[in-house]
């Protein structure tokens, strides 16, 4: 076969037509197959009833109907094991309005910290970083141990916050999306700030010493320079962040467990994805729940950039 | 005091407070890592104690032995190695070619089939999930680590990566090569290659930290124990030993997370360097 084409390949008129066509192959077949072919087939399921084995049962809009319904009686204060994608739904939206504001501006006011003339400027960058580079389910495990109740979190919360009692964060429905968020943001905080720092080496120093002969501090500096300068950055970092967090899965399916723990406490949408397509076996259903998934991501990652993206340009 | 000592003193003070931040911060991010460690060579009965230890005693090796003792373990190292090394490689080669052939040839489509595997990246894993799930079914390939590779072998944002650096290579070297009578297949593997070894250095690293630590993909498609990756074995026996002891699990934990801390800490420069390029996390 090889010996075949590159006599062809030799013989051909126009090379580079030959040769391009050639190097992307591989690449266009597999997106094809396992990116376009893949999107469709999950919209063509989504109109379908099945079970993997038996024939595809055409059901029309029933999935998306069940999906409808499951919102709705979640609003009317249904219990969470009767709504699964209301729950999931609640609990992911509530996790990115913590987790995605505090990770933002925790990575800034570190990054800004570190980018002075300080000695250690590496180490910082290397600690921060580390969670970063590690599994999330280790750090999901690394981080149960920690979380129980006699165990090191309470430990030091109890020696940081006068009157502290300690909690069983894992089990108790009202800690457990808490105890989540604050794993994430300690894996992510790190990464994007070396984002930021980076961002922030490329302000033009003129612009610092300018505001320091006209008499600003450091405090306004950073909120008069500093961040309108990285205003790019913060638009990518959050909706890179807003993109992560709807989609969590491995913290909660580590922390939480596939079911959501106590009182669904831990639930996410995907999870409930996952469930649907691997438990009870409704890809049909699991289809229609990733489309909406899809529209959730797609429109706030949408808002947030025509609000706020606009002077990327 | 004069103006000069005063601004002398505050600026003195706001060293302080800048280190007291950064440490403090840094003491946070270290702190599960460096206690997980102390904690792997104790019993469970002394890492569970409250408050704290700090001191193993007795020093204990047990939890490792345990873990080398699991048939399983072992194989779940030698798993994720394949499942990493299939997946950097894959992306070394398939995904320089594609970025070659987008940035330096000429070919009718070009523009159309990049933007088109571009706009792939706004598209969830989730939607696709399903629908791969059934394609690996129907090709017989669920629990095999060559079928779970196939989906991670060629990555949109490494294709993007190399085109961006290929694209920003000198266009005479080229052209010294075409005049020489090279053909466009001959100048990637000679000249575009060996030129582009920073990019593709960036690409294998990347590659690897995500396929060591990739969890859902490996948990959907490999269903047998001995087949499974790091991650997942870790989850699974996790799940199992929930109630008896967490120590084992904890050096587990390192064990695992062992190759891709080190890696890190011998390129962080480099590696942060193509973190700030590509941008996000995979």
């Amino acid at each position: 076969m090889f010996s075949s084409f590159s006599s062809f390949y030799e013989k051909a008129r126009n090379k580079e037509i030959v040769a391009g066509l050639t190097l992307i192959s591989i690449a266009v077949i597999l997106n094809l197959v396992f990116g376009y072919f893949a999107m469709f087939f999950a919209f063509y399921l989504s109109f379908f009833k099945w079970d993997y084995i038996g024939e595809m049962q055409f059901v029309g809009l029933q999935n998306f109907e069940i999906v409808i319904r499951d919102l709705i009686r979640g609003l009317h204060g249904a219990p969470y094991l009767l709504v699964p994608f209301y729950t999931g739904l609640k609990n992911i939206l509530l996790y990115t309005l913590i987790v995605v504001p505090i990770q933002t501006f925790l990575a800034i006011v570190l990054a800004s910290f570190a980018n002075q003339k300080i000695r250690g400027q590496q180490f910082f960058k290397v600690s921060y970083f580390l969670p970063a580079t590690t599994s999330s389910v280790i750090v999901a495990l690394i981080f149960i141990w920690l979380f129980m109740k006699n165990g090191y979190i309470n430990y030091v919360l109890a020696h940081v916050i006068p009157g502290f009692e300690p909690v069983d964060w894992i089990n108790n429905k009202d800690y457990l999306l808490f105890a989540i968020a604050t794993v994430a943001i300690w894996g992510t905080s790190g990464h994007f700030m070396v984002s930021f720092l980076a961002a922030m080496q490329a302000i033009p120093r003129e612009i610092y010493e300018a505001a320091m002969l006209d008499g600003a501090g450091p405090i306004r500096r950073f909120f008069f320079i500093t961040i309108p300068m990285l205003r790019p950055m913060i638009t990518y970092v959050v909706v890179m962040g807003l993109i992560g967090a709807l989609q969590m899965f491995d913290l909660a399916w580590i922390m939480a467990g596939a079911n959501g723990g106590p009182g669904g406490a831990g639930y996410t949408v995907a999870l409930d994805i996952y469930n649907e397509a691997f438990t009870r076996i409704r890809p049909g259903v699991a289809a229609a729940k990733s489309w909406f998934l899809f529209a959730i991501i797609f429109t706030t990652t949408y808002l947030f950039q025509k609000k706020y993206g606009r002077a990327m340009r | 005091m004069t103006p000069k000592e005063k601004e002398r003193l505050i600026r003195r003070i706001w060293i302080v407070i800048t280190y007291a931040v950064l440490i403090t911060f840094a003491l946070v991010y270290l702190m599960p890592f460096i206690r997980s460690l102390v904690a792997s060579f104790m019993t469970w009965a002394q890492a569970s104690a409250y408050p704290p230890e700090w001191v193993p005693n007795p020093f204990t090796l047990e939890n490792y032995q345990k873990l080398f003792r699991l048939d399983l373990f072992p194989r779940w190292i030698r798993n994720t190695a394949l499942y990493a090394g299939l997946i950097v490689a894959g992306n070394v080669l398939f995904t320089s070619m594609a970025g070659y052939a987008f940035a330096r040839l000429k070919f009718p489509g070009k523009d159309v089939i990049f933007s088109a595997l571009l706009s792939l990246l706004m598209i969830p894993m989730f939607v696709t999930l399903v629908p791969n799930y059934i394609i690996m079914y129907k090709l017989g390939l669920i629990d095999n680590i060559f079928g779970l590779a196939l989906l991670g072998i060629v990555n949109v944002s490494s294709i993007f990566l190399m085109r961006q650096y290929f694209t920003s290579l000198s266009n005479e070297i080229f052209e010294a090569a075409r005049l020489d009578g090279c053909g466009p297949i001959k100048a990637f593997f000679y000249i575009a290659m060996p030129l582009a070894k920073p990019a593709l250095g960036a690409v294998a690293v990347y590659q690897f930290l995500g396929s060591w630590n990739a969890f859902i993909g490996p948990l959907i498609f490999l269903r047998s124990p001995e087949n499974f990756t790091l991650p997942v074995g870790l989850s699974f026996a996790f799940q199992r030993s929930m109630w008896t002891e967490y120590t084992p699990i904890i050096a587990g934990s390192l064990v695992a997370s062992a190759p891709t801390i080190l890696l890190f800490l011998v390129l962080n420069r480099y590696l942060i360097r193509g973190i700030v390029i590509t941008g996000g996390k995979g």
